[in-house]
């Protein structure tokens, strides 16, 4: 298999830097000792006491897309240059790592995926309980039949200010966080309710059933979609908020930030 | 007022009869001593401890020794029962001189029971306690604070070995005393350091659950004025033009809320 050989030596020679994706202890051992390369551990938890670390929110079923966010983590943190060429391990059909592939970090344009997570106002974890509960409804609907939903994280007091209640706020007086399960459970429940859910910077569910007021002016979102992505998009334009969509028709989850849509994600998929 | 289950076999028995039910009593002890065992297994088994005491030191030593912990405390268990089944067969038989040697022993076992098993749990969770707290700490890489989870352990052993010397019989009067400065201490030392922590708290239970003020609204709070953004146990932020403040709650009581309406 000298062919195979010479082609896996010519994918690896002259990389900058050297992606790991939730690698093994002894595999980063191995890798750590290599010199002339950068090597990035990008995982959920660094269990390797790795010194370049990029935090994955979300277990990215698509390899692009986990490419896609370790990259412009490790350009974000100045761990890698713009014009590096980088080279990933990752595990894409078992836990350990059976691919590698090859990339130039400014291969992608800037989607800000990671900026979504690490440089929000509201914490990473928090954004990622959202996405789950999101994505969870997605793929099972409301007693099986699709919904749409549409959660406002983060910079609460200001989204409060833009928005007036449609009833009366089911959760006034409660001190509940996404992530615990009853409050899964719970928004499951609400998301028949019209408007948006509010919640803070810490994760507290501030409010359902608000109406958002955002100025629509300027907010470019794609052709096509409805009147909710259109108030998401608006309200992250307006505020310092992310909002994050779950689509009645075609059944997506889309993340807004700063007006822009950053990622789509496909329940069924996920 | 205590049977003296001896004395009552051997009014009911002959002598011979006496001797027949004391090596009945020797094998049902036996028996009895493998059930307990058995179910002692079972509930330990049963009630998690296996996966509770997983990974701990003592339960490594006792792997090492071919056993568990699981093991060692369900054997002791067995052991116990079997002894006092000899100590009453011996007992009925009239072998020896009783009174001297084994009534005492008899009501010596269970304490000495007790106390092993005191020192066995106490090992283990200290153990767990130690990983418990280095594990809440891992976070904070500082090197004085991997000193804590080794107080913690030493304070829980101290404790376990003060019960086991207590059930044996030894004046532990000197040790507990020791204990008693200890926990004064320490309480008193957090009293000092999280006084403002606990005004705080208590000032934010009481916002939580009357909430006077909640998310959006525009509220002054001790000159800083601006919209409410969070508000948890310990703080509330509010945040205006480009500048948050974190005001402790207790500040909030101190000095009052302005609710601001247009």
């Amino acid at each position: 298999m000298t062919g195979l050989d010479e082609f896996l030596d010519e994918l690896v020679t002259g990389a900058d830097g050297l992606f790991l994706f939730s690698p093994g202890k002894s595999d980063y051992d191995r890798m750590a000792e290599e010199e002339d390369v950068d090597v990035i551990v990008v995982g959920a938890e660094n269990d390797v006491d790795a010194e370049s670390f990029v935090e994955l929110p979300v277990e990215f079923d698509d390899l692009r897309t986990r490419v896609r966010f370790g990259v412009e983590g490790a350009v974000d943190n100045g761990y890698v240059e713009d014009e590096a060429e980088l080279v990933c391990l990752a595990g894409v059909f078992d836990d350990d790592a059976d691919t590698v592939s090859r990339v130039r970090a400014d291969k992608f344009e800037k989607s800000g995926v990671y900026d979504l997570f690490a440089n929000s106002r509201a914490e990473p974890s928090v954004i990622r309980d959202v996405l789950e509960v999101a994505v969870e409804l997605g793929k099972k609907g409301q007693k099986g039949k699709p919904v749409g939903a549409l959660f406002v994280v983060g910079d609460a007091g200001k989204v409060m200010n833009k928005s007036r209640p449609l009833s009366y706020n089911p959760f006034e007086k409660s001190h509940v966080h996404v992530g615990d399960p009853i409050v899964n459970v719970m928004l499951k429940e609400f998301s028949r309710l019209d408007g948006a859910f509010v919640i803070s910077d810490s994760g507290k569910i501030v409010s359902a059933y608000r109406y958002l007021e955002p100025s629509a002016e300027g907010v470019d979102i794609p052709k096509g979609l409805g009147a909710r992505h259109m108030a998401a998009g608006a309200i992250t334009r307006d505020t310092n908020a992310i909002a994050i969509v779950l689509s009645e028709s075609d059944g997506l989850v889309r993340a807004f930030k700063a007006g822009e849509l950053i990622l789509e994600l496909d329940p069924e998929a996920y | 007022m205590q049977i003296d289950w001896p004395e009552v076999v051997r009014a009911v028995f002959s002598e011979q009869g006496a001797f027949v039910v004391s090596v009945g009593v020797l094998v049902f002890g036996v028996l009895f001593s493998y059930l307990v065992w058995r179910w002692t297994r079972s509930l330990l088994n049963n009630a998690g401890v296996t996966d509770a005491v997983e990974g701990t030191p003592f339960e490594r030593t006792a792997r090492g020794f071919g056993t568990s912990t699981v093991g060692i405390i369900s054997s002791l268990a067995a052991v116990f029962v079997y002894v006092l089944a000899i100590v009453l067969a011996v007992n009925i038989a009239q072998l020896g001189n009783p009174e001297l040697f084994w009534s005492r022993f008899t009501s010596y076992l269970p304490s000495l029971f007790v106390a092993a098993l005191a020192i066995i749990v106490g090992l283990v969770v200290a153990d767990k306690a130690k990983l418990y707290v280095s594990e809440q700490l891992r976070s904070i890489k500082l090197p004085v604070v991997n000193f804590l989870p080794v107080v913690v352990k030493y304070s829980v052993f101290y404790v376990a070995i003060l019960i086991a010397l207590g059930q044996l019989g030894i004046t532990t009067t000197a040790l507990l005393v020791l204990l008693g400065i200890y926990a004064a201490a320490l309480v008193a030392l957090s009293l000092v350091a999280f006084w403002d922590l606990l005004r705080s708290g208590a000032a934010g239970i009481y916002l939580l659950l009357t909430e006077p003020y909640s998310i959006g609204d525009s509220v002054r709070i001790d000159g800083n004025e601006g919209i409410v953004q969070e508000v948890d146990m310990f703080t509330t932020h509010i945040e205006s033009d480009g500048e948050e403040y974190i005001v402790p709650n207790q500040k909030v009581f101190a000095s009052g809320i302005v609710r601001i309406r247009d």
